[in-house]
């Protein structure tokens, strides 16, 4: 791969540059929106010209504004700390199931996959009315747990996980075994570090779906100091008045976490020892 | 240890003296909102544990959270067409008996008519609306065009706009499409400003009792509405299709790139974002030969049935749609207040000429939208064949297809 | 294989309590009500396969919906994982412009709905927008986008693409991440060219991944429908009119939960078939 020549290079990354123009070009007008004190939007979007992506006298007022009086920084903090308890308990709870569904042969062993995938298979707008009647029998409506227990129920990451796992030799497993150790030890503390990639996805995934989630945190909690990050971007969009500044802004704002979340684990994205050559 | 005990004591003592009451309202700026919260709270004592939910989210939160049926939350905003649906499930409560004549008399009629159901008072006028036609002064001039007339008494005729609209679609810089549309409407598919026009021309959008639509949304009269409202964006080509977004319709007339817009009193608020523009409001139009009717509902507010602090939600209610209340509402959120006293009251506001007209219409030619429990399915269902129809759908065929479908709905009512 | 089965459900329990809680007992409660009639007072009654019935043979709309969603996924699918598979592959390196164009191409997932269906009306605006903009500064014919009822679908896979091939990118680099480097060390000795590493070593030792985006992606296309919600309500002329936002529309605006989980279930059934094809075309079977 090293010894790739120089302009097979470039001329890669000269179609990746125009690739990602297509990613980019919306986002950009949509920062550049943001960072403009509250304005016309139509006057920048047509004509074309520089002014479209580059603000001439750049602001931070919005973002002040939205902070300062509309409190979305406990809104930030909210789903957060969501994303982060879901995250801890789905790694757990679903890499145990992925494991066993990876590495062993049991009764019931089919059914349950089925069951896995299906959980995945059901829009969430036809399971909230019997979710919601439910959580309020377990009377943890209007608490964080409303938000994080439901999603640790998530058959994605169970499916996931089995789909990894299944690359990790067995081999080094029964050479475990035979030294004594038991099925959790090797779970712990061969599999999951065998497995970094595959926890890194997950944790993405989690954090994503939480991070992202709008409809049940309006169901699930009614007081507004569990207001989420969705919620705070969605209400200034309506009908009679849509705030193109206060809108633009927390999405920017709001869609900080995951980018960051990503760029720092992106370097976990290594070879672990499955890569060196065992074959499960 | 004591110190503890005492904070621990004094706490409990705050948690039980204080009654907290679950409001679900629509997702109106926080920092606006608060400030009528905070004030009733230091008035009454009374905690308000208050949900503000996203416009696109609202009307599905409201189902999900009346469907568990225990009781919360104990008010909640209701969309005044809504109403009739609410009640006949048994989701809110009747407030005649809470509710005196003289209480009552301060609403518009069209507005207590709107909160009302089989003559049973169940929603609470928080706000109502009007709708005309906003032009932008400076285009009419650039193209010689005379301003528009802006009394009631010289009300335009839809003829008369369609004929302005062709002069003012222009296509400025010769590359073949139009740079500034005649006529933009801001809800460009909602029944509440399509409705007005057929009923110009006299027709009945639904029957008496609310439970049928075929006959009604397919009279000749009907048709004849929505054919106008079809040449506009097929035949004349004077309004732009797929505008789906009010926001968006209003940044066209907001920066010169339409002429006319058919759009709500808000934009009185709204058009303070665009320094531009210098416009004027004429009267909502209606068909040569028939007569004028203009649209009007609003918000309202509802009390849950099952609620077990009937007399906090009471006092809330009473308060937030009081004239004090609504007063600081209109100054924080510029909504068309539902109560006759508040326009007396501010003066200074609301003896601009554009707000006399509004006010005008609502006491005169105001039509709610029709009563029946079924409203959220009829007007949906009719909101995707106005789209189909502007979108160059035959309205005939259209209309006739859509009412069966829309009679199979409202069977289950009866 | 390891066969212990007390030790295997050990392992399973809490994310089955997890799962049949907060899932499978609502799942069959809303399959249960695919079976009943709600009277407008919230009285239910069972009506046996009635709601089906109905759907197959009277409702006027649910097949070309039906047509609509079909041809939606089946374009997609393939369109997303392809387009997310050859970004994974291109990006399988840590250079920094690899780094930087992962995260450029991650970033629309991580932005809110509410926000990316704004932006894209603006700038697929027929008459105004930046897409137009852009195509006439280049002297092509401006394009109608959502308001046609031959683009609005095509312009929802786009879009779609736009918004989700970061997002299953990340899945295909994390599956890279398994494949032994000595395998391509060997491969190369015997001077294979990067094409023919491609499809003989990567490919085939990235099954399980590809087989779990597929799956994944698919059930993803078949039941999301905030795009069509936000920007076409179903339109122009239902050509945008996905049985997702049919079930919508039927539970929480008719308030017909019969037809609105009747729809879900026949989804879930679609969505099943395709997921068994898509696990025995990736050799992925479970193996018992």
């Amino acid at each position: 791969m090293k010894k790739r020549s120089l302009w097979k290079t470039l001329i890669l990354f000269a179609v990746l540059g125009i690739i990602s123009l297509f990613f980019l070009i919306p986002l950009i007008w949509v920062v550049a929106s943001a960072l403009r004190p509250a304005s016309p939007l139509y006057e920048y979007a047509n004509p074309l010209t520089w002014k479209s992506f580059i603000p001439t006298k750049p602001t931070l007022e919005n973002f002040v504004h939205i902070f300062v009086n509309l409190n979305f920084g406990r809104a930030i903090m909210n789903s957060l700390f969501v994303s982060v308890s879901t995250i801890v308990l789905t790694v757990l709870v679903a890499s145990m199931a992925g494991f066993a569904l990876a590495k062993f042969e049991f009764r019931g062993k089919a059914a349950l996959f089925t069951i896995v995938l299906i959980t995945f298979m059901v829009p969430f707008e036809s399971i909230v009315i019997p979710l919601y009647i439910l959580i309020k029998q377990l009377h943890i409506d209007n608490t964080y747990w409303a938000l994080i227990l439901p999603g640790v129920a998530n058959g994605l990451a169970i499916f996931l996980f089995r789909q990894f796992f299944s690359e990790v030799p067995s081999e080094i497993m029964e050479a475990a075994r035979i030294d004594g150790a038991s099925w959790f030890r090797i779970y712990w503390r061969i599999v999951l570090p065998l497995s970094v990639p595959a926890i890194v996805t997950v944790i993405v995934m989690v954090f994503m779906f939480q991070w992202n989630s709008l409809f049940w945190p309006l169901v699930a909690t009614h007081s507004s100091r569990f207001e989420v990050v969705q919620v705070a971007i969605a209400v200034h969009r309506s009908t009679e008045n849509t705030s193109w500044a206060n809108l633009f802004s927390s999405a920017i704002a709001g869609s900080l976490p995951p980018v960051i979340l990503f760029l720092f684990l992106q370097k976990y994205f290594v070879r672990g020892i499955s890569g060196t050559g065992l074959k499960g | 240890m004591r110190k503890l005990l005492l904070v621990i004591v004094l706490l409990l003592g705050v948690m039980l003296s204080a009654t907290t009451i679950e409001v679900l309202w629509m997702g109106w700026p926080q920092d606006q909102v608060m400030q009528l919260v905070n004030a009733f709270r230091e008035e009454t004592g009374i905690d308000v544990d208050i949900q503000l939910v996203p416009f696109g989210q609202l009307f599905q939160t409201i189902e999900v959270r009346l469907a568990a049926g225990d009781g919360t939350p104990d008010v909640y905003i209701v969309d005044g067409p809504n109403t009739a649906s609410y009640a006949a499930r048994g989701y809110l409560l009747p407030l005649n008996e809470h509710f005196s004549d003289e209480e009552m008399s301060a609403w518009f009629d069209a507005s207590i008519e709107e909160g009302s159901f089989l003559g049973t008072f169940y929603s609470v006028p928080y706000g109502t609306s009007s709708a005309g036609i906003f032009y932008n002064k400076a285009i009419f001039e650039e193209y010689g065009v005379p301003f528009l007339p802006e009394t009631v008494e010289e009300r335009l005729t839809w003829e008369e706009v369609a004929e302005i609209a062709k002069k003012l679609t222009k296509d400025t810089n010769g590359d073949g499409r139009t740079d500034i549309w005649g006529l933009v409407i801001e809800q460009i598919d909602r029944p509440y400003l399509i409705f007005p026009m057929v009923q110009s021309l006299g027709a009945k959008v639904l029957s008496d009792d609310g439970l049928v639509s075929q006959g009604y949304i397919t009279s000749d009269e009907f048709i004849e509405g929505t054919t106008f409202y079809w040449k506009l964006f097929n035949e004349w080509k004077v309004s732009p299709q797929g505008l789906n977004d009010s926001a968006i319709s209003r940044e066209y007339f907001g920066t010169g790139r339409a002429a006319m817009m058919l759009g709500n009193e808000w934009n009185i608020r709204r058009m303070l974002q665009y320094p531009d523009i210098d416009y004027g409001l004429s009267p909502f139009p209606y068909f040569e030969g028939g007569v004028a009717v203009t649209p009007t509902g609003s918000w309202h507010v509802g009390i849950n049935s099952k609620t077990r602090k009937l007399e906090e939600a009471l006092t809330f209610t009473k308060y937030i749609t009081g004239k004090e209340a609504v007063i600081t509402w209109h100054k924080l959120n510029g909504i068309a207040p539902a109560r006759s006293d508040v326009y007396e009251a501010l003066p200074e506001v609301f003896d601009n000429p554009i707000w006399q007209l509004f006010v005008k219409e609502m006491e005169t030619t105001a039509a709610p939208r029709p009563r029946t429990p079924g409203y959220s399915q009829y007007e949906l269902m009719l909101r995707e064949a106005f789209n189909s129809i502007h979108y160059g759908a035959d309205p005939r065929s259209t209309l006739e297809e859509v009412a069966v479908r829309i009679d199979r709905e409202l069977r289950k009512y009866r | 294989m390891f066969r212990n089965n007390k030790v295997a459900w050990l392992f399973v329990l809490p994310a089955l309590t997890f799962l049949l809680v907060f899932k499978i007992w609502p799942i069959g409660v809303s399959v249960i009500e695919s079976l009943t009639m709600t009277s407008f007072t919230g009285t239910k009654s069972f009506v046996g396969f009635e709601n089906y019935e109905y759907l197959f043979k009277h409702d006027p709309v649910f097949w070309k919906s039906f047509s609509v969603t079909l041809f939606y996924s089946i374009i997609a699918n393939p369109l997303i994982v392809l387009t997310s598979l050859l970004m994974a592959l291109l990006l399988n390196s840590s250079h920094f412009f690899t780094k930087f164009f992962r995260t450029v191409f991650f970033l629309p997932a991580a932005i809110s709905f509410a926000v990316v269906s704004v932006i894209w009306m603006i700038v697929l605006d027929p008459y105004n927008g930046l897409a137009n903009s852009f195509l006439t500064m280049f002297g092509f014919k401006p394009q109608p986008f959502f308001a046609s009822p031959d683009q609005a679908l095509w312009v929802l896979i786009l879009l779609n693409v736009w918004r989700s091939s970061g997002y299953w990118m990340m899945y295909f680099l994390a599956g890279l991440q398994n494949i032994p480097e000595t395998l391509y060390e060997a491969a190369e000795i015997d001077g294979a060219s990067t094409l023919k590493k491609t499809f003989r070593i990567t490919l085939p030792l990235l099954t399980r991944t590809i087989s779990f985006v597929l799956v994944a992606n698919t059930a993803f296309n078949f039941l999301s429908f905030a795009p069509v919600y936000i920007i076409t309500k179903g339109g122009p002329m239902g050509s945008t009119n996905l049985l997702m936002y049919e079930s919508y529309k039927s539970a929480f605006v008719n308030l017909d939960m019969g037809r609105a989980s009747a729809i879900t279930t026949i989804l879930l059934g679609i969505i099943l078939v395709f997921s068994f094809f898509e696990l025995r075309f990736t050799r992925a079977r479970f193996e018992y």
